[in-house]
């Protein structure tokens, strides 16, 4: 009990601190691949030291309460999802409550931006709508993937599964492939950065954010980060021990940051024409397979 | 430029000079009451497009020239520039509008009420595009003294540290 | 980092953030944007610095001028520089914003841009190399390090002289006061 408590107060610390390292990261890796210098990859403690020490303005009670409620769903969410194994509110039914809370951060996001009466706001949380309709098809499928082949509904199951027997990539490759698919647009990064584009809608739902606000928004960016992460390597690379754990998520963001870095962007209509037809074809196959062979 | 154009302009209309300095270039200089007649004589002809409209200030005559300049999107063998002349009158300062004959004469025109304070009657909508403070003689006119006018205006605006 | 730095960091964390955190907002007037491209790109690079282009004013606490200030920009600019966020430092790039430079007798163009907003530093010449956005930056440093960039308290305390030389040029503006218009010296 004392343990679990415990791990209840450092798992978000851990996935702050993976997270927050993922956003310098990303920076300096895309600055190598562009052929600059880049920033120093502490670079995001420096710009939240300094939005927190700003003067942040508040645009009403439902603005400011939309943005704790997102990061505190994204943290909660931090703590059904096994990190190295460790995941300390788990039960039985842990993967339909992760599905369920992982609507709580873009909820949030759009009833603190319909405070913000920002024109930019709208559209960028009725894109950030349109593209999750979009790619929560093929995410549901293999996921449904997933849990027919190991005949649980647990991600603690999940993984222990794969310790004994070989990673889940192996036995359901299409889901996986569906999953690394849309990665980026669960991570909100290119091709996908449709929701925050700042050359067309001034980055979209963040666009009244300043100061502390913002400082929260990156925070909880970086919960996301990890949390998207830990799910495919929870899924479909084996799990393992907190350090194998990061170096595969490492591996996995690092795929990710390579697509991010060369690619323009989509429109609105491509990336949900795209999410609906390869994925989803994908991800029911593999659901298709997995039925078949459980 | 062919020269039947040329022919047809100067038989169809009186007080039509019409010269041709360049190959794709041909000037019809015409006086004020024909040109709306030319513009749609000219448009029916093939030349759809009125690229833009301009005005030059000749002060010791006492006019106003305005130029409109007709080149056609339609047929390739005419991709060439008509320029259209006329000259009105500085103190009256007065003329019809094209809009009737080319739509998209409407910001031209609006331009040059604001720069040149030239008049066109029968246009919509004749206010500020530009500028953001209203002038007494329009700034573009060669009588406007922009340094005078830099001295009463920008340079009276104290600093704010002088004042304690 | 060296040990100073390191000990700077613990004793005033927010002046370092603010001086190595500088996100300028995109805002372009005139043809000195034309230098900025290159700066946040691959040839110069000004990431390393910690200056990035953000695309809102709310979010933003680097404000470069980039070239002629028209009237009507100028309207824009003043808006924007009270949308940001305080502590704001506002950098006047290229001549035209210090006395008016080639446009010295145009009857649409700011002379001098710090009647109407505060300026913390300029960049001189026309055009200013993209190495001067640099100098510029590392000026700004020292500066924010010795407490000179208080541009943003000074529009503060004396607002009401600012706001009486941007309604000599608009007529009556049509937002609101920022700040209580009484003078706090009295």
């Amino acid at each position: 009990m004392v343990i679990k408590a415990v791990w209840i107060i450092v798992l978000p610390i851990i996935a702050f601190i993976i997270g927050v390292f993922f956003l310098g990261l990303s920076r300096k890796v895309i600055a190598r691949i562009h052929r600059r210098y880049g920033p120093p990859i502490y670079q995001p403690v420096i710009d939240l030291i300094k939005l927190m020490n700003q003067k942040s303005i508040s645009h009403g009670r439902l603005f400011d309460m939309g943005v704790i409620l997102s990061l505190a769903g994204s943290i909660v969410l931090v703590l059904f999802i096994p990190f190295g194994g460790i995941a300390p509110l788990s039960g039985s039914g842990d993967f339909l409550v992760v599905l369920y809370l992982m609507l709580l951060a873009p909820l949030g996001v759009a009833l603190s931006g319909g405070e913000g009466a920002n024109p930019n706001i709208s559209i960028g949380i009725s894109r950030k709508m349109m593209l999750s309709l979009g790619y929560e098809v093929p995410l549901l499928f293999s996921i449904l993937a997933v849990m027919t082949y190991y005949k649980t509904t647990s991600l603690v199951e999940i993984t222990k599964a794969q310790q004994h027997l070989s990673w889940g990539v192996i036995y359901l490759p299409l889901p996986a492939i569906a999953y690394f698919m849309i990665l980026p647009a669960m991570l909100g990064i290119r091709p996908f950065d449709i929701v925050s584009a700042p050359q067309e809608i001034s980055s979209g739902p963040s666009v009244e954010y300043g100061g502390r606000y913002l400082a929260l928004m990156t925070v909880e960016h970086a919960f996301h980060t990890f949390i998207v992460l830990a799910l495919f390597v929870d899924l479909f690379l084996g799990g393992g021990n907190p350090f194998t754990f990061f170096v595969k998520m490492l591996v996995v963001f690092l795929l990710g940051l390579f697509i991010h870095a060369v690619f323009p962007r989509f429109r609105i209509d491509q990336a949900i024409k795209y999410c609906w037809k390869w994925p989803s074809i994908l991800a029911l196959a593999g659901l298709v397979i997995a039925y078949v062979v459980a | 430029m062919d020269e039947s154009l040329k022919k047809e302009l100067e038989t169809t209309f009186r007080n039509v000079l019409v010269s041709l300095p360049e190959d794709d270039r041909m000037v019809v200089a015409a006086s004020e009451e024909t040109v709306l007649s030319i513009l749609s004589f000219l448009k029916n002809k093939g030349y759809d497009h009125l690229e833009l409209i301009s005005c030059v200030d000749w002060i010791e005559e006492k006019k106003f020239e305005l130029v409109y300049i007709l080149t056609s999107y339609s047929e390739k063998e005419m991709r060439k520039h008509i320029i259209l002349k006329t000259k009105i009158s500085r103190e009256k300062s007065e003329f019809k509008t094209a809009i009737s004959v080319f739509e998209n004469a409407e910001p031209y025109e609006r331009e040059l009420h604001e720069l040149f304070g030239i008049n066109f009657k029968g246009h919509p909508k004749l206010t500020h595009l530009f500028l953001e403070r209203d002038y007494k003689i329009p700034p573009f006119r060669k009588d406007f003294d922009t340094r005078e006018y830099v001295k009463e205006v920008f340079d009276k605006i104290p600093f704010v540290e002088d004042k304690k | 980092m060296d040990r100073t730095s390191i000990k700077k960091w613990f004793k005033a964390p927010d002046k370092m953030g603010h001086k190595y955190s500088l996100w300028a907002v995109y805002f372009c007037t005139g043809c000195g944007i034309i230098e900025v491209p290159p700066v946040i790109t691959s040839r110069w690079d000004a990431e390393r610095f910690g200056v990035i282009p953000v695309a809102t004013p709310r979010q933003a606490n680097l404000f470069l001028i980039t070239g002629y200030v028209s009237l009507k920009t100028l309207k824009a600019i003043i808006r924007t520089y009270e949308l940001m966020p305080d502590p704001k430092y506002t950098v006047g790039f290229g001549s035209c914003p210090i006395n008016g430079g080639m446009y010295w007798d145009s009857y649409n163009t700011i002379k001098h841009l710090d009647k109407y907003i505060p300026v913390d530093g300029w960049i001189s010449g026309c055009m200013p190399r993209p190495e001067a956005i640099f100098i510029a930056v590392t000026h700004l440093w020292t500066m924010i390090d010795k407490g000179m960039a208080t541009g943003y308290i000074k529009y503060r305390e004396k607002y009401r002289y600012y706001r009486q030389n941007q309604e000599k040029l608009f007529g009556k503006l049509e937002w609101p006061p920022l700040y209580p218009m009484e003078d706090k010296n009295g």
